[in-house]
């Protein structure tokens, strides 16, 4: 199978460019993850991250054939040849398809990714209503791949102060959630012309979540949360 | 609500938007439906103080959806805090005289009447 692959030596000084492999497969291959890592096998100094191999880490997020996407669970079969591979658009590449995920988890953890609450613990847990859990669904499952952030036009434009589709989606996770105490400060933080309002509803978030979650509604239900604060 | 919240601009760019949508449905549909409308019945219509105010909505609407549309492409694309400044303030100085012409020409043509 043929792939064209984004080639990036941080040590060598050299402008990156597409290299093109022709991969051996076998039988057991059913993703692009496994084609890469045939791929490793005969050039060692491919550089990507993998770790659990199934969709949950979300490490090998990239871009195969311009759309971003978990190296783990995109079938090969049907894909179109050649497989062009390349690191997360909008990203600083550190080696090959790694990027620098720094800003990303910057963002994520400017907002507070957990339950603040600060009344006594009950004795056992801080228990929820079916209804009040039925809120997380669609937010909770987010695996912080980055394949939404990466995707989102207005993230290349001010990714230092957009917090983006992921960590917003993620500060809607706590929003929602029943036990948390901070509603009031976490709209505070995000009532910011940058750090939400560069949202343009352009859905490719939404578009391309390997997890199928819409982190575009989720900034909606912000935008509307703080509507409802303001009225 | 702080100052850049983005807020403000959100509901005005959402309502200004009801507005257009209002007006450009409603003139659509008159010309659609309605007798052809010449110059002079045009004239007298746009002279009558309730009609020329119902133009100033339809302007302010317009410029302040204008305005929140150059304004989010200046915050996407320019970068440098200054050039960023300067771009905004001629983009809101070219708005404002735009507003004030609208509401000079007005004023005469409901005077004139």
């Amino acid at each position: 199978m043929r792939f064209r692959v984004f080639r990036f030596d941080p040590d060598g000084h050299a402008r990156p460019v597409m290299q093109d492999f022709d991969v051996r497969l076998e039988a057991s291959d059913r993703m692009v993850l496994d084609a890469l890592v045939r791929l490793k096998e005969q050039d060692d100094s491919i550089t990507f991250r993998r770790s659990c191999r199934e969709g949950v880490c979300g490490s090998d997020a990239m871009n195969i054939n311009g759309r971003n996407a978990l190296a783990c669970i995109t079938p090969l079969e049907g894909i179109k040849q050649p497989v062009t591979l390349a690191p997360l658009p909008g990203f600083p590449v550190i080696r090959d398809l790694v990027v620098d995920m720094t800003q990303f988890f910057a963002h994520y953890h400017s907002i507070k990714p957990y339950v603040v609450n600060d009344e006594p613990p009950p004795e056992r847990e801080r228990l929820q209503s079916p209804e009040e859990r039925e809120k997380l669904n669609g937010l909770y499952e987010c695996i912080l791949c980055a394949a939404c952030s990466s995707f989102c036009p207005p993230y290349w434009w001010n990714p230092d102060k957009f917090i983006g589709p992921a960590g917003l989606l993620q500060a809607q996770r706590f929003i929602a959630d029943s036990r948390d105490r901070a509603t009031a400060e976490r709209l505070e933080f995000l009532d910011d012309v940058f750090k939400l309002y560069r949202c343009r509803t352009i859905m490719n978030c939404t578009e391309v979540c390997p997890k199928g979650l819409s982190p575009a509604r989720a900034i909606e239900h912000i935008k509307i949360a703080l509507l409802r604060d303001s009225a | 609500m702080k100052l850049f919240s983005g807020r403000r601009a959100f509901v005005l760019q959402r309502l200004s938007a009801l507005v257009l949508l209002a007006y450009f449905t409603a003139g659509a549909l008159r010309l659609a439906l309605g007798p052809p409308v010449t110059y002079v019945q045009w004239q007298t219509w746009s002279a009558q103080p309730l009609a020329a105010a119902a133009l100033l909505v339809l302007v302010a609407a317009l410029l302040g959806h204008v305005w929140v549309g150059i304004r989010d492409v200046v915050l996407d694309y320019v970068h440098s805090p200054g050039l960023r400044l300067a771009v905004l303030g001629a983009a809101a100085a070219g708005l404002a005289f735009l507003a004030s012409w609208t509401v000079l020409i007005l004023v005469a043509h409901v005077n004139s009447a």
